[in-house]
C-alpha cells in the first residue's frame, strides 16, 4: 500500500493515548479477535502480548503489518479501516504485551529439546521447521502463537481447547473394520484423515456404516506422569522458545 | 444474403428491446421463463411452479455452463429475462450473461472508494429491474441506473455519505415509478432508513427513518438521551410488496452500539422490527419489534415472505419471518399482530412470545465484559439467507445455525466513521455450533422435518413444483432435497462456499437451474 516507503518512519500520533487505547481495544476485539483471541493472546493467529513480533518490534512494523498483511498466510490486509484506527490497534497492542509481560520463564529450553524428541517422543506427531511428524498441529511457531501457560495446559490436557482441524475421526467401514486418525477435510458428506501410521485416507459417508466426528485430540493424556515436574518446565521452556526472536 | 442480415437484425431488435413492465413485475411468478426480482414475487416467495426437474430426475442434472466472475464471494440472486442473466459481484461489478453460452455480453465495475467499510466485505445480493433499466446498489451507497442491452450508466444517485459509516449490500425493490432501497452501517453508528427514487431521473422521493427521531415524538422516547443520533436500524434485505395493500415490508437490523445497550436505555424504535411502509409517501402503516433493546446483533432483517394462511378456518394475509432471534413468526400483515411464534432453534434469551407480542425475558442473557453465553449466537438462528414458501407443499424453508456464543461488551465513545459495535462474540470452548436446512408449518411455527448439517447454512432456499427444495452448504455443496421431507436427492461440489440462492426458469423450453458457489456462477440442466 506504500505505507511503508513513506519518508522517514512513521509515528504512532495515539502513543501513549488512553483514549486510543480504548478504541483500539475496542476495534480489536471485533476485527482481530477471531484470530488473535479476545485478549489478544493468541488463537489461530500469533499470540500479541508477548511483546516480540515476527515483522518487528516498532511501531510502525506493527502498523505495516496491519495495514498490508502477511504475504502466504491467513493474515490479510486491514488498511480498509483505515490508518487512525490501525495505530489505535497498535497503541493497545504496546499496552496489552506491558500488562502481560512474564517474568523469565523456570525452565531450561535446551533441555526440554532433548525431551521434545527423546523421552516424550513428541516428533512422531509434530514438527519442528522440517523435522517430525504431520499427525498433530506443526510446532515451528509455538512459543510466537501460544502462551506458556497455553502450552503447559496443551502437554497435560490435549483435549482443553483443540486446534481446529485436529479433531478426531472414527470410521467403521461396511465390512466391520475401524480406521482412527487426525481430521483433514470433514463435510457433509465425505471425512478425510491420517491414520497413526501416517496413512491418508478419503471416505464417502454414504458408502461406510458410520463416520464419527469427536471434539478430542488423538495426543495421549498422562504427560504430567511421564515427566517430572523440572521436565515439564523444560519442556514448555522449549515450546515457548520456537519461532520466538528474543 | 442480405435478407438473413435483416432477420438477424430483427431478432436482435426483439431480444434488445424487451421491457420489464409494472404488469410483468406483479404478475412474474407465473412467467416461468423469466426471474424479475430478488424474491420471484413481490411476495418474496422464491417459488417457481417448473416441475421439468422433479424428484425422479434430479439426480441427473449436469452443469451446462459455469461463468467465472472473478468477483466473489458472491451472495446475489441473479435476474433472467429475454434469454440474458444479469448478475452483481463484490466490490461494485455486474454482469450480463447469454443464457445459451455462459458468454458475458457486458461487464460493469466501478472501484470501491478507498474509507467505504462495511460491517463484512462489500457484497452484493443484485439488481432489480424496471422497462430497459438495472438498479443495484454499490457498496458506497450509491444507487446506480444501468442500461440493461450495454451496461452503460443511466444516472447515479448518492444515497448517503460513506464516510459516516453508511453502505449497502441489499437488491431494491421497484414498485410502479419507484426503486425502493435499503442502506447499511448500523456497526458504525448510522441513522439508518428505507428510501424511494425515481427510477427515471433517480430523483428521492420519500425516507423513512428506521430510527425514530424528533419527527416521531412516540418513538423518540424509545431512545434515551440523543442516542437516536446513533441508533443504527440496517435495512441490508430487500422488502416485500403487496399491491393489495400497497404497503412495502421491510425487516429493520440491530440498534447502534451493538452489544452496549446502556447508552441507549429504553425499545429503540423502529429496530429489530417489521416496518409496513405505504408506497406512496413511505408513511409507517405498523410495526412489529421482534426484539426491543437488541443487545445481541439480532437484526430483522431477514426475508419478509407475504403468504396467506388459514387460521380458525379463515384465511388471514400474513407475514412469515423467521428471526435471528432464534424464534419463527407469522405476523397478520394488514397490523402487524401476532398470529404464531415458535423457537425453530435453541433459545434462552426468552421463555417464549406474550400475548401482547412483547417477548418473556429470561434474566442473566445480556453481554458483559467478561463475555456471557447466549443462544442463538450473534448471526442468528436464520440470518439473511433467502427463505422460500411452497405453496405445493404448505411449507416454509429456512436455514438456521444451532448453538450459542459467549458475547463480550464494552464502553467506547462514539466517533464519526469509526465502528461503533462496542465488542464482539467469541465460540463457547469446546461447543461446536453446527446448523440446519429447516421446513416449518407457517400457521403454527412447528418444524416438520429438519436435515442436520455439520455447520452453519450458508446459502438460500428455492422451492419448485417439482417437488423440490434447492439450497447449499458452506463446504461447497449444492443440494436437492424432497420438499416434503427434507430427503437428499442430488448433490454437486461447486468447489466454493454457497451463499445466495438458486434461482430455476425456462431457455428455449428447457428448465435451467443457477447456483452462485465461491466467485462462480453454475447452470444445470438435464442432459439432452
Amino acid at each position: 500500500m506504500g505505507f511503508a516507503l513513506a519518508q522517514g518512519e512513521l509515528q504512532n500520533p495515539y502513543k501513549n493515548d488512553p483514549g486510543a487505547v480504548e478504541v483500539g481495544r475496542g476495534v480489536f476485539r471485533i476485527s482481530c479477535s477471531p484470530c488473535h483471541g479476545i485478549h489478544a493472546e493468541g488463537g489461530r493467529g500469533p499470540n500479541l502480548t508477548l511483546g516480540g513480533y515476527a515483522a518487528g518490534d516498532r511501531d510502525v512494523d506493527l502498523f505495516n503489518v496491519i495495514m498490508n498483511g502477511v504475504p502466504y498466510s491467513e493474515m490479510r490486509g486491514y488498511a480498509g479501516m483505515g490508518a487512525d484506527n490501525v495505530w489505535r490497534i497498535v497503541s493497545y497492542l504496546r499496552g496489552a504485551a506491558k500488562s502481560a509481560a512474564a517474568g523469565k520463564l523456570p525452565g531450561d529450553a535446551a533441555a526440554g529439546e532433548k525431551l521434545f524428541w527423546g523421552k516424550g517422543a513428541c516428533g512422531k506427531c509434530h514438527r519442528v521447521n522440517t523435522r517430525g511428524g504431520r499427525l498433530g498441529p506443526d510446532l515451528t511457531r509455538s512459543g510466537r502463537s501460544r502462551t506458556p501457560q497455553y502450552l503447559r495446559e496443551s502437554v497435560i490436557s490435549p483435549d482443553a481447547d483443540l486446534t481446529p482441524g485436529y479433531e478426531t475421526i472414527t470410521v467403521v467401514t461396511r465390512d466391520g473394520k475401524m480406521i482412527q486418525g487426525a481430521q483433514r477435510g470433514f463435510d457433509n458428506f465425505s471425512a478425510q484423515l491420517v491414520d497413526i501410521q501416517d496413512n491418508y485416507h478419503s471416505f464417502l459417508k454414504s458408502e461406510v456404516t458410520s463416520i464419527q466426528r469427536e471434539d478430542k485430540s488423538l495426543m495421549p493424556g498422562g504427560y504430567e506422569r511421564v515427566f517430572s515436574k523440572s521436565e515439564l518446565d523444560d519442556l514448555v521452556a522449549y515450546l515457548s522458545s520456537l519461532g520466538v526472536n528474543r | 444474403m442480405k435478407k438473413k442480415w435483416l432477420w438477424l437484425g430483427v431478432f436482435c431488435a426483439i431480444v434488445g428491446g424487451a421491457q420489464v413492465t409494472d404488469e410483468k413485475l406483479k404478475s412474474a411468478q407465473g412467467d416461468s421463463a423469466s426471474w424479475l426480482m430478488y424474491g420471484r414475487n413481490y411476495s418474496a416467495w422464491r417459488y417457481s411452479e417448473l416441475a421439468q426437474i422433479n424428484a425422479s430426475n434430479v439426480a441427473r442434472l449436469t452443469p451446462r455452463w459455469i461463468y467465472q466472475t472473478g468477483a466473489g464471494p458472491l451472495q446475489n440472486t441473479p435476474l433472467v429475462f429475454d434469454g440474458v442473466m444479469y448478475a452483481t459481484g463484490s466490490a461494485n461489478r455486474a454482469f450480463a450473461i447469454d443464457l445459451l453460452t455462459g458468454r458475458p455480453i457486458w461487464r460493469y465495475a466501478k472501484p470501491v472508494p478507498e474509507g467505504v467499510q462495511g460491517c463484512c466485505g462489500t457484497p452484493n445480493r443484485g439488481f432489480a429491474a424496471q422497462g430497459d433499466r438495472l438498479f443495484k446498489m454499490n457498496a458506497e451507497a450509491m444507487l446506480v441506473a444501468l442500461d440493461a442491452k450495454s451496461g452503460g450508466v443511466l444516472w447515479e444517485t448518492k444515497v448517503d455519505d460513506y464516510k459516516k459509516g453508511f453502505s449497502a449490500t441489499g437488491a431494491p425493490l421497484v414498485v410502479g415509478n419507484k426503486v425502493i432501497v435499503g442502506i447499511a452501517g448500523a456497526e458504525f453508528g448510522v441513522r439508518a432508513f428505507v428510501d424511494a427514487y425515481d427510477v427515471t431521473t433517480g430523483e428521492r422521493l420519500w425516507r423513512f427513518y428506521t430510527v425514530a427521531g424528533p419527527e416521531d415524538p412516540v418513538g423518540r422516547k424509545t431512545w434515551g438521551g440523543d442516542s437516536w443520533k446513533q441508533g443504527g436500524g440496517s435495512t441490508w434485505v430487500t422488502g416485500s410488496y403487496d399491491p393489495e395493500l400497497n404497503l412495502t415490508y421491510w425487516g429493520t437490523g440491530n440498534p447502534g452500539p451493538d452489544m452496549d445497550g446502556d447508552v441507549r436505555p429504553g425499545d429503540n424504535l423502529y429496530t429489530c422490527s417489521m416496518v409496513a411502509l405505504d408506497v406512496e409517501t413511505g408513511k409507517l402503516k405498523w410495526h412489529y419489534q421482534f426484539t426491543p433493546h437488541d443487545v445481541h446483533d439480532w437484526d430483522a432483517t431477514e426475508d419478509p415472505v407475504l403468504v396467506d394462511i388459514k387460521k380458525n378456518g379463515v384465511s388471514v394475509k400474513a407475514l412469515l419471518h423467521a428471526n435471528r432471534n432464534g424464534f419463527f413468526y407469522a405476523l397478520d400483515r394488514t397490523n402487524g399482530k401476532v398470529l404464531a411464534a415458535q423457537p425453530y432453534t435453541k433459545v434462552t434469551w426468552a421463555k417464549g412470545i406474550g400475548p401482547d407480542g412483547r417477548p418473556i425475558l429470561v434474566p442473566g442473557q445480556d453481554p458483559t465484559e467478561k463475555g456471557n453465553e447466549s443462544c442463538p449466537g450473534l448471526g442468528g438462528g436464520h440470518n439473511w439467507q433467502p427463505t422460500a414458501y411452497s405453496p405445493q407443499t404448505g411449507l416454509y424453508y429456512f436455514g438456521s445455525t444451532d448453538g450459542c456464543e459467549l458475547f463480550f461488551k464494552h464502553k467506547q465513545e462514539y466517533v464519526e466513521g469509526l465502528r461503533y459495535q462496542n465488542s464482539t462474540t467469541e465460540h463457547v470452548p469446546n461447543k461446536r455450533n453446527e446448523g440446519s436446512v429447516l421446513a416449518v408449518d407457517p400457521t403454527t411455527g412447528a418444524t416438520k422435518w429438519r436435515v442436520p448439517l455439520i455447520s452453519s447454512p450458508s446459502a438460500g432456499m428455492l422451492a419448485t413444483g417439482g417437488g423440490l427444495v434447492f439450497t447449499g452448504d458452506g463446504q461447497g455443496y449444492v443440494m436437492a432435497l424432497d420438499a416434503r421431507s427434507g430427503k437428499l436427492l442430488w448433490k454437486f461440489q461447486a468447489g466454493g462456499r454457497v451463499s445466495g440462492a438458486a434461482i430455476t426458469y425456462t431457455f428455449r423450453g428447457k428448465q435451467l437451474l443457477t447456483v452462485t458457489a465461491g466467485d462462480a456462477i453454475f447452470t444445470f440442466a438435464l442432459p439432452e
